[in-house]
Order: C-alpha cells, then sequence, then structure tokens
C-alpha cells in the first residue's frame, strides 16, 4: 500500500519540480531538457517501486499514479486557480513589434527561441510576428503580421 | 436531445489583449509564481547543501564516534540513516571487554526491529534473547577486537540503540531514519 502513496506523492512532486524547474516541454523542449526530464523520472522511480519488484506492486502503482493524474485533471478543470498552478497561464513574449522583456527573461526565452517558432510557421524575420505567445504547454505560438496592422 | 440544454453559446470567455488576441494571460499570477519559483529554487539549493553536509543521512554530519566513560567500547555509526539504505555499526572493544576467552555484547532490539540489522561480523557464538536484548557470544582471546553491524532500517523515525558490555558501561545511541 505504501508503494502507492509513494507513487501518488512521486507523481505529484514529479509535477511540481518540473512545473518549477520551467515551462520549456514539448517542441521547445532541447537535448538538455530531455535529460533533465528524464534522469528526473529515472531518479524517482527507484524509491517509489522500492524493494518490490513484482508485477502486483508495479500494477498497484501505476493505478495509484493514473488515479492521482485524473484527480489533478479534475480539480484543474474544476478551479481556475489550481489549473493556473498546475499549468501556469499563456504569456505573451512578443507583442506589436516589441520584445516583452520581462517575460522571456523570467521564462528563460531568447530571442532565437521566438525566431525558431516563426521559421516553423514559414515567416522569415522577427518583425514579420505580430504576437508570440508562450503556451501553458511550453509552445511558442507565431500570429504572423497581417497588412492592416504593417501599415 | 437533453444534451442540447447543455450547450452554451461561444462568447469572450478568454480575455484578449490589445482588445484583439484572446490569449487568456494572467501576469499578475505569473509575476507572483515567479517570486514563488525564486524562493524555491533558493529552498533546493539549501537541501541540496544540507544533503551534501550529510543533515539528510550519508555525509560527514551524519557520521558519528562515541566512546564509553570506561573505555570499553568505541562505537562509529550513522546517527542519521536512511530507509532500506545499507549501513554499518563498528565497534572497537576496549579495557576489561574479554572475560573468559569471550566477548559478551548485549544490544537492545531495536538493532533488529527497526534498524533491520542483516548480519554481524564475526558471527557470534551464541544469540540469546530475553528482556527485549539480545547477547551476542563471540570468541575472543585478546584485544583490540572490533564487531561490525550491518543495518537497513526498516522504520522511519528515532531509533534508539543501546549496547553494553555486561559489567561496563552503557553506549546510548540515537539514530534518526529517513524516509
Amino acid at each position: 500500500m505504501s508503494a502507492i502513496f509513494r507513487g501518488a506523492f512521486g507523481y505529484l512532486f514529479l509535477v511540481f519540480i518540473v512545473r518549477t524547474a520551467g515551462r520549456r516541454p514539448g517542441k521547445q523542449m532541447t537535448p538538455f531538457e530531455f535529460v533533465l526530464i528524464f534522469f528526473m523520472g529515472g531518479l524517482a522511480l527507484t524509491s517509489l517501486v522500492g524493494n518490490d519488484r513484482s508485477f502486483t506492486n508495479a500494477m498497484s502503482v501505476v493505478m495509484g499514479v493514473a488515479l492521482t493524474h485524473l484527480a489533478v485533471a479534475v480539480l484543474r478543470q474544476r478551479s481556475a486557480r489550481f489549473g493556473r498552478i498546475v499549468d501556469g497561464t499563456p504569456l505573451v513574449l512578443l507583442k506589436n513589434g516589441q520584445f516583452i522583456r520581462e517575460t522571456m527573461k523570467n521564462m528563460r526565452l531568447e530571442d532565437d527561441d521566438i525566431m525558431a517558432a516563426a521559421r516553423d510557421k514559414g515567416l522569415k524575420t522577427l518583425d514579420q510576428i505580430e504576437y508570440a505567445v508562450v503556451e501553458r504547454n511550453g509552445e511558442i505560438s507565431v500570429i504572423a503580421r497581417s497588412d492592416d496592422s504593417k501599415k | 436531445m437533453a444534451a442540447s440544454s447543455e450547450n452554451t453559446s461561444v462568447g469572450d470567455s478568454v480575455p484578449k489583449i490589445n482588445d484583439d488576441l484572446a490569449v487568456g494571460s494572467d501576469l499578475e499570477f505569473q509575476r507572483r509564481w515567479w517570486k514563488f519559483e525564486n524562493v524555491t529554487w533558493w529552498l533546493f539549493a539549501v537541501i541540496v547543501l544540507m544533503d551534501i553536509l550529510g543533515c539528510f543521512g550519508r555525509g560527514p554530519l551524519a557520521n558519528a564516534k562515541v566512546q564509553t566513560p570506561d573505555g570499553t567500547m568505541k562505537i562509529k555509526y550513522e546517527r542519521i540513516e536512511r530507509l532500506s539504505t545499507p549501513s554499518l555499526i563498528t565497534i572497537e572493544f576496549g579495557g576489561s571487554a574479554i572475560k573468559d576467552e569471550k566477548l559478551q555484547l548485549l544490544v537492545s532490539e531495536s538493532l533488529v526491529k527497526r534498524l533491520g540489522n542483516q548480519r554481524v561480523v564475526p558471527q557470534p557464538a551464541v544469540s540469546r534473547l530475553g528482556d527485549s536484548k539480545i547477547m551476542y557470544t563471540f570468541p575472543a582471546n585478546r584485544l583490540p577486537a572490533s564487531v561490525q553491524f550491518s543495518l537497513e532500517p526498516s522504520e522511519v523515525g528515532i531509533s534508539h540503540l543501546t549496547l553494553q558490555v555486561p559489567g561496563a558501561d552503557e553506549a546510548k545511541l540515537t539514530i534518526f531514519v529517513m524516509p
């Protein structure tokens, strides 16, 4: 039974660590962040399973973690505040040709990161961007300037 | 049919920036979160430093040595242990520990029950239980002599361990087992 609680605690702890470590997973994940995620997962695993290497224990822990995940998802849906704590909120990095430096610095993002997302959208230069937003999943959404806004 | 009554029309439920782009950003919340993140990073740094020093076991601050007033035993142990993690208690005997070519050591049952004693080196000739204590008897002829217990703690929290050569001073150890 304790393994199930360890699993649930480990899940919540890793969610907290990953949330605190910064939001650049998904498309923006660089090799060192990739290592961070898998390394932390591997380290946490050894203590979660403990000495009990049985199939029963593994399945119980997996189901315990799944239920914890479900509880977090339900809470996220019911409480906007909890959702913001778990996922954060989308943040504007660039608008009207201006970088929002406070956000970029705190999110540890560089101009290059925005340009990479812009290239993905087929844009050639930063000045073709009207808005750049770092989404809750860490991806950077880029909205190109319309012809009206260029004038 | 009943489900259609639960549908809602699309509205401006997501706040916009520049009255243009619906982002739903909450910069004030994010500023508070960044402050919290900074505090958390410092906290992590302190925890890592404490861990290196051994505040949570396995480091210089966790290692301890104690000697009985009469010099019968010098004990090296870890005052902070970790659950299910191997460690050693080494006892060096001196003074008049050996009597009639044998060395006796009386230890509290917590050595086995809470601290999970796995092995005693050298193997005692006799182990006798009683009165919440265990008496180990080792054949011995001269000093210095030492005995080592291999532990793997099975319970979290404070454990009190007493060790004594019968007729000599007792050593009382307090060991904290981390989860």
